[in-house]
C-alpha cells in the first residue's frame, strides 16, 4: 500500500508543476537556512576537548590601575608574567601552562625556500600533556628543559614537512629568529575549533607551526605576538626586561584541577596571593579573581557570537514561515481534490487509508525538498562563511549534518501536512459528488 | 420592454462553429409575463444571458426598455443589468458563506444606496418572500424552496423593471415549485415584467404567453416543426 | 466598502485568512529585527576613516637580520619609496587605520587626577602622516622634522614633546574648549607623565581596531621615530597608479637590504574589507533571509488568493450578474486582502517588539526603533496588496455567464 501511495503522491506533484516546485522550493529554503546556522553554531559551540574539558580551567586576576576603574568591570583577560611566573611556581596544581604568542622566520633543512614568517606560541611542558596534544615524532620536553632555558622546539607537521621533506625531523637543527633550537618533537594534524587555549590575540583559527618552552622565549626576549596591555599607573620601563617586570597583561594561563577540592584549593591559593601582593603596593583594585572552566571560557571570549546566534534565530523564525506557507501550499492542493477524495471515500475508502495517502504524498514532497535543500545548504553554508575565516572553517557539512538535514525536510513536511491531510479527510462524499 | 430583432449568436473555438441563436426575433411588452420553452439545446440559456446581458451578441439589435445595448461595454452593461434586472437561477447562487440578509444586500451593494436605504429594502424583500423572521439566518439552514424565495427577494430588492428566471423550479419538489409559481404571479399582478425560461410544459401553461425556440429561431407552438438544416450543431 | 459582508465571509473561512495571517506577522517580526541589524552593521562599515583610501596603501617588512642602524634603514626605506615616480608622500608607521593591530595608550590633562585619563591609539610618525593618509588640519600645524624624537624601546621610555589630537580626542580631553592648540596632556599618570604640547587638530582618523563605538576616533598623532625590526610604511600615490606603484615598492624594499620579508603589501580598501568582512556578510545574510521571507510570505498570498478565486468561481459570477462590474470584483478582492494584512501587520508588530525584546536579553541587541516597524508594516500591506492583483485579476476576468452555465 506504501509504494502505492508513493506512486500516487509522485504522480500527483506532476500533474502541477508550479505548485509543487514552489512547495519544494520553500521548504528547500527554509530548511536550509536553519541547518546551515545552527551547524556553524553546533561546531563553534562544540566541546573542543570532551574528555578532559571539565579539567582545564583559566585563572584570572584583576592587576590594573585604578585609571578608569568602574563597580563591576570585567577583570583582564590575560596576566602578567610575574603573576604567571608566581602561579607556575606555587599554586597547586595537577599541571600548569602559560603561554604567550610568537612569530619568527624559521630556517633549516633545506636551504632552497624562500624564508617565511611562522607563527609560534611559547608554552610550558604540561601543555602538551594538558591538550592531549598527539605526536608524530618524538616527544614534548621535560620540566628540567623548562627550568634551564632549553633550547628545545616542537613542530607542526606542517613546518616538519616544509623543511624536511620525507626525512625525520627529530633531533635535528633549525633556526628561529637567527637562534639554533633542536628539534625534540612533531606533532600530528591538530586544529582544535575552536582554537581555545589562545583565544585573545593572534587568530582563533589559524594554528601555530611550532613551539618554545616560556622561559627560553622570555630569555631570548622573543616580543610577544598578540594583546599587550599596559593599564598601570607605575612607569614602564622599557624593553622586554621592563615588560617582563611590569604589571602590563600579555599571558595566558591554564591550570588541571581534575576534582572540586582541587580548585577549592587554588581559588584559596589565588585570594591569598593577591592579599600578599596588595600588601606590597601592587593590585590596587578591589580583589576579582576568576577561574573560568574551559566551556565557560568559550562564553566570556564569546567563541559563539552574537551574531551567530541572532542568524540561528532568524533562520528557524524563517523556517517557521515557509512551515506556515507549506501548510497553505498543500491546503490549497488537497482541496482542489475534493472531488477526487469524494469519489475514493464514495467507493469505500476508509478514512485512515486517506489520511494515509496524503500523509505519504507530503513526506513524498519532504524528500524532494531534502535533496534540494542539501544543495541549499551548502549555499548558505557559504554565505555564512563569507563572515571570517573563523565560521569558514566552521560551516561544513558532514554525515550528521547531511541525515539531519533530510530528517528535518521529510519532518517539518509531514508536520506541514497534518492539518490539510486531516481537513482532506473530513469531506462527506455525498456532498462532493452531488456538486460540480 | 425586451426587443430582439434577428438576434444571432455564434461561438467559436479552434475548429468549431457554433450557431446558437439564428435570427431569434422577440418582443417582451411591459407587465408581461412570458414562459420561453424549448428541447435541451435550443438555445434557451443563450437567449436568456442575452437578454440579462451576461454575453454579446454576433448581429441584429436588442433594446432593453428602450435602450440599445449594442454599443455598450462591459461597465455600462454591469450597471444597466444592476439597476433595470433581476436574476433567479436554477441553481439558487446564494453565496453560503453569507446570511440571508447579506445575499440579499448584494446587489444593492453596487449602487448608490445609503445604509439605511439598504436595510429598507432589504426587509421589504424578503418580507415580500416571508422569510424577514429569518433574516441572520444562512443558506445551509433553509430548504431549497426557501432559498429560491431568498433568490427572488434577492431579484426584486432592487426594484428591477425585468425579473428575468432560468428553471426557476428545476430543483424543487412539486409542492415547493408550486409556492414559487405562485410568488412569481403574485410579483407580475404587481406590475413587473418577467421572462422565466422552462423546459416544463405545465408550468409554461402558467404564464401569459409562451415563446417557443427550436435550433435558435423562435416558432410558434402551433406551427409545424422547422426542418434541421444540414450539419446544424447543438449546444445552447 | 463591504467590510462586514468580507469579514463574515472569512470568518466562516478561518484557517486560509489565520495562515496568512501568521506569515505576514512572523515575516514582519522577523523583517523588522533583521533590517534593523543591517542597517546598523552597515552604518559601521562605511564609517569614513578620515583618509583618502583610495589614494593609500601600507606596506609591511621584517628585517629579520636586524640592521645595526635601524634609523638608517627605515629613513632609507621612506627615500627609495618617495623616489618612486606617482608617490606624493611617504613615512614610517607603527599601525594603520582599520589595520586591526595597534597600541592603546591614555593621555591626561590633569596627571595628577587619578582615573581622569581617556584612552587613545597612537600613531607614531617620523614623517608626515597627515599627508602620506590626507588627513584634513582643522587647528595648528603639521609637526616639524625638528619635534621628532627617535626612541629605541630597548633602552627607552616612550616619550615626545609634541602632539597632534583628533577632533573627537580633543572633545574628549578637553570638553568645551574649541581651540587646544597650546595646551598640554600628559602621557601617562602620576608624576613622571611626561607633558605634550598640542600643534594641531585633525578633522577625523580612524584607530586601527575601528571598533564599533565612537571611541575609535580618539587617536593622536606623537612625532616619534620608533626603532623596531618590523616597519610598516604608508604610501599615497597619485589616484590611477596604485598597483603599479605597489609592485615597485615592495621590489624596491626587498633590494634595499639582505635578510627582508615583506609580510603585507596591501590597499587601504583591503583594509577596509577584512575589518569589516564580518559586518558586511551579516548584513547580506540577514539581507537574504529578508528578501527569502517576502517573497515567501507573497508566494502564500497569491496561493490562497487563487485558490478562493477557484473555490468562489461561481460566485464571483453570480455577482457579476448582479450588477458587478470587474473593477468591483477586484476591489472585494482587494478590500478582503487588506483586512487580513492589517490583521497580521498588527499581530507582526506585536510579534516585532516581543521578539526584539527576546533578543535584547538574550544577545544584546539594541532596542528597536519604531521606524522600522511602521515601515515594514507599510511594506507588507504594500507587497499584500501586490501580491493579490494577479488572483484578483482572474476573478474580475470570470464572466457573468458563469451564474448560469455551470451547474
Amino acid at each position: 500500500m506504501l509504494a502505492y501511495y508513493v506512486k500516487l503522491g509522485v504522480k500527483s506533484l506532476r500533474r502541477n508543476p508550479v505548485l509543487t516546485g514552489l512547495m519544494v522550493l520553500i521548504l528547500a529554503v527554509g530548511v536550509a537556512a536553519s541547518m546551515a546556522t545552527l551547524t556553524v553554531l553546533y561546531v563553534m559551540g562544540s566541546d573542543p576537548i570532551p574528555h578532559r574539558s571539565g579539567q582545564l580551567f583559566v585563572p584570572i586576576m584583576d592587576n590594573s590601575s585604578m585609571t578608569g576603574f568602574v563597580e563591576g568591570d570585567d577583570p583582564p583577560e590575560q596576566m602578567s608574567y610575574r603573576d604567571a611566573v608566581a602561579l607556575k611556581q606555587d599554586a597547586p596544581a595537577t599541571r600548569q601552562t602559560a603561554l604567550y604568542g610568537l612569530a619568527g622566520v624559521v630556517e633549516g633543512g633545506r636551504s632552497d625556500i624562500a624564508a617565511a614568517m611562522s607563527d609560534g606560541v611559547a608554552v610550558h611542558a604540561d601543555f602538551f600533556a594538558m591538550f592531549d596534544v598527539p605526536f608524530r615524532e618524538g616527544a614534548a620536553w621535560s620540566a628540567d628543559d623548562d627550568a634551564r632555558s632549553a633550547r628545545v622546539a616542537v613542530l607542526s607537521h606542517r613546518l616538519a614537512d616544509r623543511l624536511f621533506g620525507d626525512q625525520d625531523a627529530l633531533g635535528r637543527s633549525i633556526r628561529i629568529g637567527g637562534t639554533e633550537f633542536v628539534v625534540s618533537g612533531v606533532i600530528q594534524d591538530w586544529r582544535p575549533l575552536p582554537k581555545f587555549y589562545r583565544l585573545v590575540g593572534g587568530s582563533r583559527l589559524a594554528h601555530e607551526d611550532f613551539f618554545l618552552p616560556l622561559e627560553t622565549a622570555v630569555a631570548l626576549e622573543m616580543d610577544p605576538q598578540g594583546s599587550v596591555d599596559c593599564n598601570t599607573d607605575t612607569g614602564l620601563e622599557p624593553g622586554f626586561a621592563g615588560l617582563t617586570r611590569s604589571d602590563c597583561v600579555w599571558i595566558q594561563m591554564w591550570a588541571e584541577l581534575p576534582t572540586a577540592s582541587d580548585r577549592q584549593a587554588y581559588t584559596d591559593f589565588m585570594a591569598g596571593y593577591v592579599e600578599a601582593q596588595k600588601a606590597l603596593g601592587r593590585f590596587p583594585r578591589p580583589i576579582n579573581n576568576r577561574l573560568h572552566p574551559l566551556r565557560e571560557w568559550l562564553e566570556v571570549q564569546q567563541v559563539v557570537s552574537n551574531d551567530s546566534r541572532l542568524q540561528t534565530w532568524l533562520a528557524f523564525g524563517f523556517l517557521l514561515v515557509c512551515l506556515v506557507n507549506t501548510i497553505g501550499l498543500m491546503l490549497a492542493k488537497f482541496t482542489a481534490r475534493a472531488g477526487e477524495i469524494g469519489v475514493r471515500r464514495a467507493l469505500g475508502a476508509p478514512r485512515l487509508e486517506l489520511f494515509k495517502q496524503y500523509i505519504t504524498e507530503a513526506a513524498v514532497v519532504g524528500l524532494a525538498g531534502a535533496a534540494l535543500g542539501l544543495l541549499a545548504t551548502l549555499g548558505c553554508l557559504w554565505l555564512i562563511g563569507r563572515q571570517s575565516p573563523q565560521l569558514e572553517a566552521a560551516a561544513r557539512m558532514d554525515w550528521v549534518m547531511l541525515v539531519a538535514t533530510v530528517v528535518l525536510a521529510v519532518g517539518a513536511s509531514i508536520l506541514a501536512g497534518l492539518l490539510p491531510t486531516w481537513r482532506a479527510c473530513q469531506v462527506t462524499p455525498a456532498v462532493q459528488l452531488k456538486s460540480q | 420592454m425586451l426587443v430582439m430583432k434577428q438576434l444571432t449568436k455564434v461561438y467559436r473555438t479552434h475548429m468549431i462553429e457554433t450557431h446558437a441563436l439564428r435570427g431569434l426575433d422577440i418582443h417582451v411588452r411591459e407587465g408581461e409575463f412570458v414562459a420561453v420553452t424549448g428541447p435541451s439545446g435550443s438555445g434557451k440559456t443563450t437567449f436568456l444571458n442575452i437578454a440579462g446581458l451576461l454575453e454579446t451578441f454576433t448581429a441584429g439589435s436588442f433594446h432593453l426598455d428602450g435602450v440599445d445595448v449594442a454599443g455598450l461595454d462591459d461597465s455600462a452593461r454591469s450597471r444597466l443589468r444592476n439597476r433595470k434586472l433581476g436574476f433567479i437561477f436554477q441553481g439558487f447562487n446564494l453565496i453560503p458563506d453569507l446570511n440571508l440578509f447579506d445575499n440579499v444586500d448584494v446587489p444593492l451593494r453596487y449602487r448608490a444606496f445609503g445604509a439605511r436605504e439598504r436595510r429598507e429594502r432589504i426587509e421589504h424583500a424578503l418580507g415580500q418572500v416571508g422569510l424577514a423572521s429569518r433574516m441572520k439566518h444562512y443558506p445551509s439552514e433553509l430548504s431549497g424552496g426557501q432559498q429560491q424565495r431568498v433568490a427572488i427577494a434577492r431579484a426584486l430588492a432592487g426594484s428591477p423593471r425585468l425579473l428575468l428566471a432560468d428553471e426557476p423550479t428545476g430543483n424543487l419538489d412539486s409542492q415547493m415549485a408550486r409556492g414559487v409559481m405562485e410568488l412569481l404571479e403574485e410579483i407580475n399582478g404587481r406590475g413587473t415584467t418577467i421572462v422565466m425560461v422552462t423546459h416544463d410544459p405545465e408550468l409554461a401553461a402558467r404564464a401569459q404567453r409562451n415563446v417557443h425556440i427550436i435550433d435558435g429561431q423562435v416558432s410558434d407552438l402551433s406551427a409545424e416543426p422547422v426542418p434541421r438544416p444540414l450539419g446544424a450543431a447543438v449546444n445552447a | 466598502m463591504e467590510i462586514r459582508p468580507i469579514l463574515s465571509t472569512l470568518l466562516r473561512n478561518k484557517t486560509g485568512a489565520i495562515l496568512i495571517t501568521t506569515q505576514i506577522a512572523l515575516t514582519l517580526a522577523i523583517i523588522a529585527n533583521a533590517l534593523y541589524v543591517v542597517n546598523d552593521r552597515l552604518a559601521v562599515a562605511q564609517r569614513p576613516s578620515g583618509a583618502v583610501e583610495e589614494e593609500v596603501f601600507r606596506i609591511q617588512v621584517l628585517n629579520y637580520e636586524r640592521p645595526d642602524d635601524i634609523a638608517h634603514a627605515q629613513r632609507h626605506d621612506v627615500q627609495l619609496l618617495r623616489a618612486i615616480p606617482g608617490v606624493k608622500a611617504a613615512t614610517w608607521t607603527n599601525q594603520v587605520p582599520m589595520g586591526q593591530s595597534g597600541w592603546g595608550l591614555t593621555l591626561t590633562v590633569d596627571p595628577t587626577l587619578g582615573g581622569s585619563g581617556v584612552n587613545g591609539s597612537p600613531y607614531f610618525n617620523p614623517d608626515s602622516l597627515v599627508q602620506a593618509l590626507g588627513l584634513e588640519l582643522v587647528q595648528g600645524r603639521d609637526f616639524l622634522e625638528s619635534e621628532v624624537v627617535e626612541i629605541d624601546p630597548a633602552t627607552a621610555q616612550l616619550r615626545a614633546d609634541k602632539v597632534i589630537l583628533s577632533r573627537r580626542y580633543a572633545e574628549q580631553l578637553f570638553p568645551d574648549q574649541p581651540e587646544v592648540v597650546g595646551r598640554t596632556v600628559h602621557l601617562g599618570a602620576g608624576a613622571d607623565a611626561a607633558p605634550l604640547q598640542v600643534v594641531g587638530v585633525v578633522d577625523r582618523l580612524v584607530s586601527p581596531f575601528a571598533q564599533a563605538s565612537d571611541a575609535a576616533y580618539n587617536t593622536f598623532l606623537l612625532p616619534v621615530r620608533y626603532l623596531t625590526e618590523h616597519s610598516q610604511y604608508l604610501v599615497r600615490v597619485e589616484a590611477g597608479q596604485r598597483d603599479r606603484i605597489m609592485a615597485e615598492a615592495e621590489a624596491a624594499l626587498l633590494d634595499a637590504r639582505s635578510g627582508r620579508l615583506v609580510l603585507q603589501n596591501q590597499t587601504l580598501d583591503e583594509l577596509r574589507g577584512n575589518r569589516y568582512r564580518n559586518q558586511r556578510a551579516v548584513a547580506g545574510l540577514l539581507t537574504a533571509v529578508t528578501i527569502g521571507l517576502l517573497l515567501v510570505t507573497a508566494s502564500g498570498i497569491v496561493g490562497m488568493a487563487s485558490l478562493w478565486v477557484t473555490q468562489r468561481r461561481k460566485q464571483i459570477g453570480t455577482r457579476r450578474a448582479l450588477g458587478a462590474r470587474k473593477a468591483d470584483i477586484l476591489r472585494y478582492f482587494i478590500t478582503e486582502n487588506l483586512m487580513i494584512g492589517t490583521v497580521g501587520v498588527l499581530a507582526g508588530a506585536a510579534l516585532a517588539i516581543g521578539l526584539n525584546l527576546l533578543l535584547v536579553r538574550t544577545i544584546e541587541l539594541p532596542t528597536l526603533p519604531a521606524v522600522y516597524l511602521f515601515g515594514g508594516m507599510a511594506a507588507l500591506l504594500v507587497l499584500g496588496v501586490l501580491a493579490v492583483l494577479g488572483p484578483a485579476w482572474r476573478a474580475a476576468a470570470v464572466p457573468p455567464a458563469v451564474a448560469t452555465r455551470s451547474v
